[in-house]
């Protein structure tokens, strides 16, 4: 049942992704002029029909667009994203040397928001109409109207330029030796936006499914047995989460979002800044890849999800409904 | 538990506030905002320039002012747009239901896996321009969450007692759809549109910031930060804080009055 249940999740994931590549390259193919004017650039004047032609022929110009399509598909599952059009490089090598920054970057936030979160949202979901309850409702609401970059340049303001304690951009210190240490002390301000702008939304979303749980009949029934309110929680927590991770699945791409405006501000290399670059300076090989590269591992992480919520609803696992 | 229905006041009249000032703010602005004094550069807020001036000596409050036009303008040309084709979309979807939704769904599906900003910023890439272009882009890309909406409220009428009534007395298509159930989402629509307009602030605003929205010499709330950027650098906090203070309270009143309602409805976003 588990296998069946995960294949086709498996299969949906890839319609989804052959859906984004499809979306990448179309995007792409209707961009004003094509890869062979923008190879010829300058020496448009010079070059006669023929040669045009023949170079045309040579990027493979001359099929139909969807052969075009499939061709880059088929190069693409082997790894072979072409080349960058500015700096010459493989775009897969700009991707893969970007990849990991963001990953942690990402990794990082989303660990810290939801130990944080499930945290926050239990404390205040349990205890309902205190000061914590109300306060947590008023900073997700606070928090997801704060344009994360404006709190970057708050932050910059405060840490980096009045009291000097941070840096405001990069990943590590030119002078430094480029370790660990180095790293998590770059990464400190870039983190605390991302995990400030969504903390309170998660926090409030578990909040409130602890406070649903907590009115419904097994807990009362639990109480008036003299369960422990130790174990009551443990049950509500159990039972709360379950949406809880549905929801962070659901979210993930916006983390995605978040961190393009993030590592722009910090001058964080990885696949955000990238992204913003490639749109700036036209470089349509990288920002295809970059599109694609962020789908396949949107779709990882929905699997991951998937597989969590598994272990974590028994309902699922024994062969109920989906 | 539900809490009685109370009308935001205070948030609406603060909204219809900033509102009001940016359509007039050519009328209201102290300063042409374009005007450049260079005897006045990087001047901290003070009893001429009540926001300060920027690094070519223009009035930073009435920048401001100008700027937010361009802000909700573009967000209320796209929210406009994206609801029409949520709605579309979203109801087709819905009410034929079986192979058409699935194929809907799984498309809505890719989407909605690749964040909305990266596709807005593709589509910037191909066709970077004007603010109605951008308004354009934004609509079209916008739309994802309505059209979930609006298909699982039809899902839910379409089965309920008048519509099949509706149907049996052969109610034209077009009725049923646009007087039965369309009508019937309204409310939930009005919320989600509510949302999207926050949202689409948002976009306008970060894509001004990374440089790659309206054109930086029009004042938006966006492109004000870009620039603010470097102008913390030579100590000008107050280029930093005020363009996203201005752009914090819309979205909060927008969001406040947004919950308020999705509370007193049924709908769950």
């Amino acid at each position: 049942m588990i296998a069946k249940w995960l294949g086709k999740r498996v299969i949906m994931g890839t319609i989804v992704l052959i859906i984004v590549s499809f979306l990448s390259f179309f995007m792409m193919h209707a961009a004003p002029g094509n890869p062979a004017t923008a190879y010829y650039g300058g020496n448009a004047q010079t070059l006669t029909t023929g040669e045009k032609e023949r170079i045309e022929q040579a990027f493979g110009l001359d099929k139909p667009v969807l052969f075009q399509y499939g061709t880059w598909l088929g190069e693409a599952l082997q790894g072979n994203l072409g080349y960058s059009a500015k700096e010459g490089r493989p775009v897969s090598t700009i991707l893969l040397e970007r990849l990991p920054n963001t990953l942690q970057l990402i990794v990082l936030t989303l660990f810290l928001v939801t130990i944080t979160s499930i945290w926050l949202g239990l404390q205040a979901g349990m205890k309902e109409g205190s000061l914590l309850d109300r306060g947590l409702s008023i900073f997700s609401i606070a928090s997801s109207a704060i344009p994360p970059f404006w709190l970057g340049i708050l932050f910059i303001m405060v840490f980096s330029i009045t009291l000097g304690w941070l840096p405001s951009s990069g990943m590590n210190d030119v002078r430094g030796d480029g370790g660990l240490v180095d790293r998590l002390y770059h990464m400190v301000l870039p983190l605390t936006v991302l995990v400030i702008s969504h903390v309170g939304i998660f926090a409030r979303f578990l909040q409130d499914s602890v406070k649903v749980e907590n009115h419904s009949y097994y807990v009362q029934v639990a109480r008036a047995n003299g369960v422990s309110e130790r174990e009551i929680r443990s049950m509500i927590l159990r039972n709360a989460v379950i949406p809880y991770i549905n929801y962070v699945g659901v979210t993930i791409p916006s983390f995605f979002g978040g961190s393009i405006v993030v590592e722009t501000l910090f001058s964080w290399s990885g696949l955000g800044q990238l992204l913003v670059k490639s749109v700036m300076v036209k470089d349509f090989p990288v920002l295809m890849g970059a599109i694609l590269i962020i789908g396949v591992v949107v779709v990882i992480c929905l699997f991951i999800i998937d597989v969590l919520m598994i272990c974590l609803n028994p309902r699922l696992r024994r062969g109920g409904f989906v | 538990m539900r809490t009685q229905r109370k009308y935001p006041l205070f948030w609406i009249v603060l909204l219809a506030l900033i509102f009001t000032t940016t359509i007039f703010s050519s009328l209201l602005a102290p300063f042409e905002p374009n005007a450049m004094d260079m005897n006045q550069i990087y001047k901290a807020p003070n009893a001429t320039h009540l926001l300060g001036t920027d690094q070519l000596g223009r009035d930073v409050l009435s920048r401001l002012l100008v700027g937010g036009k361009v802000t909700l303008f573009i967000a209320i040309i796209s929210v406009v747009l994206s609801s029409i084709i949520g709605i579309i979309y979203g109801g087709i979807s819905g009410y034929f239901g079986g192979a058409i939704d699935a194929v809907m769904m799984r498309i809505l599906e890719a989407f909605l896996t690749i964040p909305s900003l990266v596709i807005v910023l593709a589509l910037q890439a191909i066709m970077q321009g004007s603010v109605w272009r951008m308004a354009m882009i934004m609509g079209v890309t916008g739309w994802f969450v309505t059209a979930r909406i609006v298909r699982s409220e039809f899902i839910r009428l379409k089965e309920l007692e008048f519509v099949q009534m509706a149907k049996m007395f052969r109610t034209p298509l077009w009725k049923i759809l646009f007087g039965h159930l369309l009508r019937n989402c309204i409310p939930a629509i009005f919320v989600v549109t509510i949302f999207n307009f926050a949202g689409a602030i948002f976009t306008e605003v970060s894509l001004s910031f990374l440089g790659i929205g309206v054109p930086p010499a029009t004042p938006s709330w966006g492109t004000m930060l870009y620039t603010a950027q470097n102008d913390l650098l030579v100590g000008a906090w107050w280029m930093g804080l005020f363009p996203g203070l201005f752009i914090f309270v819309t979205i909060l009143c927008v969001q406040v009055i947004g919950g308020t309602f999705k509370q007193g409805g049924r709908s769950h976003i």
